[in-house]
């Protein structure tokens, strides 16, 4: 991309989607391949300016490195728990690039995520019912309950058209405060932590190791990865939706209903990021804990952001922020580094990928010489 | 009942809402020239880390301040490049912000003072009062206003200087101008970029000078994530009062009761604090949608909040 804005290209691409299936998967693939670029760019931007803070903070970056990567992928525990910490991240990644591909910006997610984790761990003990019923149950209760708090946002904007960020900015500390104090009185199990009653057994998901809290919520997060990137791809529905995220005006005037795409988008959206909250409700933890959350919902958006909202980006780069996670409590336990070390490289990712660069000089350049918005954006492949 | 509300509470109202009020000054500015400050909580934490650690350095709480001020400057022009320049989204970029603010002096308390929950420095002078000559001897209401800090009375006399620079000086105009209308200023010859960067540097100042106060003089020391959402409380607050000083003020000392009441009913334990805490989060998506309202009926759109639909 940023070659492409120094060497100038003058003959304007056409970018219609291509007919044959087969066509369209190896344009998926070629634009996946060159929409790496950035991300990488970004990621090695990060692990710069964090070598900076540590050696700030008096270590050595190539050994708080080698910690880092010792802790992620050093040997089968360490793989066993980066796993488990990027499931919960394929839910929010995905929630929030579903929503950003289609022109909406559910960064509420964190709050949906904390309300499907409550209601799943409710459903999870109040109900009594055999396990075969009760996951699915207690699965649908946390969607159920994420889909609620997300409509907020998802209705307002399209009845009265508030912005959808602005409303999502003031939901998520909302809901934390609402779970802390459902978690916290009404709804506490006796004890000092600020917790529910455990689940019943029934609804426990399945666990894949003994030495770990990894569980099939893993496989879920991946077909749902697959299911989304097929829904996108070869459906009607997901090219329309993608339409009205590059231009909704022009999406409407093409006869697209787009107050209905936008609530339709909120309300999969927020599903998937209550998906997130019930999984590790009832697969990690058995119950709702206060504060569980070390911000899954605000690393879905850098997850999003390098994934360039590709369904299967976003597992490789659940993958690298899981991977973090799981070197970052490594790296806590043996240097002075605490694991908000990840939140700063996560960070700077965010804030190098918001931001447009060469790519926005070169937007600018091509909407000049009167190349329409949609068709350079499309061109980009966000 | 007699124990919650008395005149202790009165005057923990006026000193809580003073961080509320600086940086409401700092995004209200930003606001009217067209910019959502989303990341006002950012400079604040990161001001309130600076100010305590120049004042632990230098046992000076005049330099402090000044820390802090600069501090919330620095990250203010990061944030304005990024927005203004490179296009940035600035909720995105705000919540990037606010996140590396986060972590940033996460790491700095455990790299500087190996402390991973808060750090209380033992040299820091405790900020001297001021008993004001007439308004003191009021009864009833002297005892609430008077023998606050300086800074106290420094926000409460900001919102009017604030309001007149905003609406009686030609700078105010192109403000105003930049965030009703760009183009129309542009034409006009008022350099946008150049307003906006400029009130957004004000609002890293006026952060900072709110980070300061939290640190140094409401509670003497830094702690994680200190600002507890207060940059979020007080965009709430701008929102609420639709950029006007005054009401802000209003909406910022309401929100402040709100606070003070919630330390008070957590400490005699009488009713959970978050049930208070939410308060500011409920009134202002009320507020969104009394503007969506007015925007989708009487056609009036606030930028940055409304689309027209």
């Amino acid at each position: 991309m940023i070659s492409e804005s120094e060497g100038g290209i003058d003959t304007p691409r056409t970018v219609a989607a291509p007919q044959a299936t087969t066509d369209r998967a190896a344009w998926a693939l070629r634009a996946a391949i060159q929409g790496l670029g950035r991300p990488a760019l970004a990621i090695l931007i990060a692990g710069l300016v964090g070598g900076l803070i540590i050696l700030l903070l008096g270590n050595n970056p190539l050994i708080a490195y080698g910690i880092l990567w010792s802790g992620a992928f050093g040997n089968r525990i360490s793989v066993y728990s980066t796993l488990q910490f990027t499931t919960p991240l394929i839910f929010t990644g995905l929630a929030v690039a579903f929503s950003f591909r289609a022109g909406i910006w559910n960064i509420g997610v964190e709050g949906q995520m904390l309300f499907g984790a409550f209601f799943a761990a409710e459903a999870g003990y109040l109900l009594r019912l055999p396990a075969i019923i009760h996951v699915p149950v207690a699965f649908l209760c946390g969607i159920a309950g994420a889909v609620l708090w997300a409509l907020i946002p998802g209705l307002l904007r399209a009845l009265l058209g508030i912005n959808e960020l602005v409303v999502n900015l003031m939901l998520n500390p909302t809901a934390l405060l609402i779970t802390s104090y459902l978690s916290g009185y009404p709804f506490k199990a006796p004890g000092p932590t600020n917790k529910t009653y455990d689940i019943q057994p029934t609804a426990q998901l399945p666990q894949l190791t003994t030495s770990s809290q990894l569980n099939v919520g893993i496989f879920i997060a991946l077909a749902l990865a697959l299911v989304i990137f097929a829904f996108q791809m070869f459906t009607a529905e997901g090219y329309e939706l993608k339409m009205i995220g590059l231009n909704p005006i022009f999406a409407r005037y093409g006869g697209l209903n787009v107050t209905r795409s936008l609530i339709l988008v909120m309300v999969i959206s927020g599903a998937i990021a209550g998906m997130a909250g019930v999984e590790e409700a009832l697969g990690v933890d058995h119950a709702y804990y206060d504060g569980f959350s070390p911000g899954y919902g605000n690393q879905g958006i850098a997850i999003a952001m390098l994934a360039k909202n590709n369904p299967i980006g976003v597992v490789f780069a659940a993958l690298l922020l899981g991977a973090l996670n799981s070197g970052g409590q490594q790296l806590q336990l043996q240097t002075n580094i605490t694991r908000d070390f990840v939140n700063l490289l996560q960070a700077v990712i965010i804030f190098f990928l918001a931001a447009e660069f060469a790519v926005g000089w070169y937007r600018y350049q091509r909407q000049a010489k009167g190349v329409p918005r949609a068709a350079v954006a499309a061109e980009e492949g966000t | 009942m007699n124990q919650i509300f008395d005149l202790e509470l009165a005057r923990a109202v006026i000193r809580i809402s003073v961080p509320l009020i600086f940086a409401g000054l700092g995004g209200l500015l930003s606001f009217n020239a067209g910019v959502l400050n989303i990341a006002m909580d950012g400079f604040m934490l990161v001001a309130a880390f600076a100010a305590i650690w120049m004042a632990n350095l230098t046992g000076n709480l005049i330099l402090g301040i000044l820390a802090a001020m600069v501090a919330g400057v620095a990250l203010a022009t990061l944030f304005g490049y990024f927005n203004l320049r490179f296009k940035a989204n600035i909720f995105i970029a705000g919540i990037a912000i606010n996140l590396l603010a986060s972590a940033l002096t996460a790491l700095l308390l455990v790299g500087i003072y190996n402390q991973q929950g808060s750090f209380v420095p033992e040299n820091i002078p405790t900020i001297p009062t001021i008993s004001l000559p007439i308004i003191g001897g009021i009864p009833g209401i002297g005892a609430i206003v008077d023998g606050h800090d300086p800074l106290t009375y420094l926000a409460y006399l900001a919102v009017p200087i604030t309001a007149f620079i905003l609406f009686r000086t030609r700078w105010g105009l192109h403000v105003r101008a930049a965030g009703e209308n760009a183009e129309a200023a542009e034409v006009v010859g008022v350099n946008v970029f150049w307003i906006r960067m400029q009130t957004i540097w004000l609002s890293g100042a006026f952060c900072g000078i709110a980070g300061a106060y939290l640190s140094l003089v409401y509670v003497g020391s830094f702690s994680r994530d200190m600002t507890a959402d207060r940059g979020l409380i007080a965009l709430a607050a701008i929102f609420f009062a639709r950029g006007k000083p005054y009401v802000m003020l209003i909406v910022a000392v309401l929100f402040g009761a709100s606070q003070a009441l919630a330390i008070r009913l957590q400490l005699q334990d009488q009713l959970p604090s978050q049930l208070l805490q939410v308060i500011p989060y409920a009134i202002t998506i009320l507020a969104l949608i009394v503007v969506g309202i007015r925007a989708k009926y009487f056609h009036t759109t606030v930028r940055g909040i409304t689309f027209g639909s």
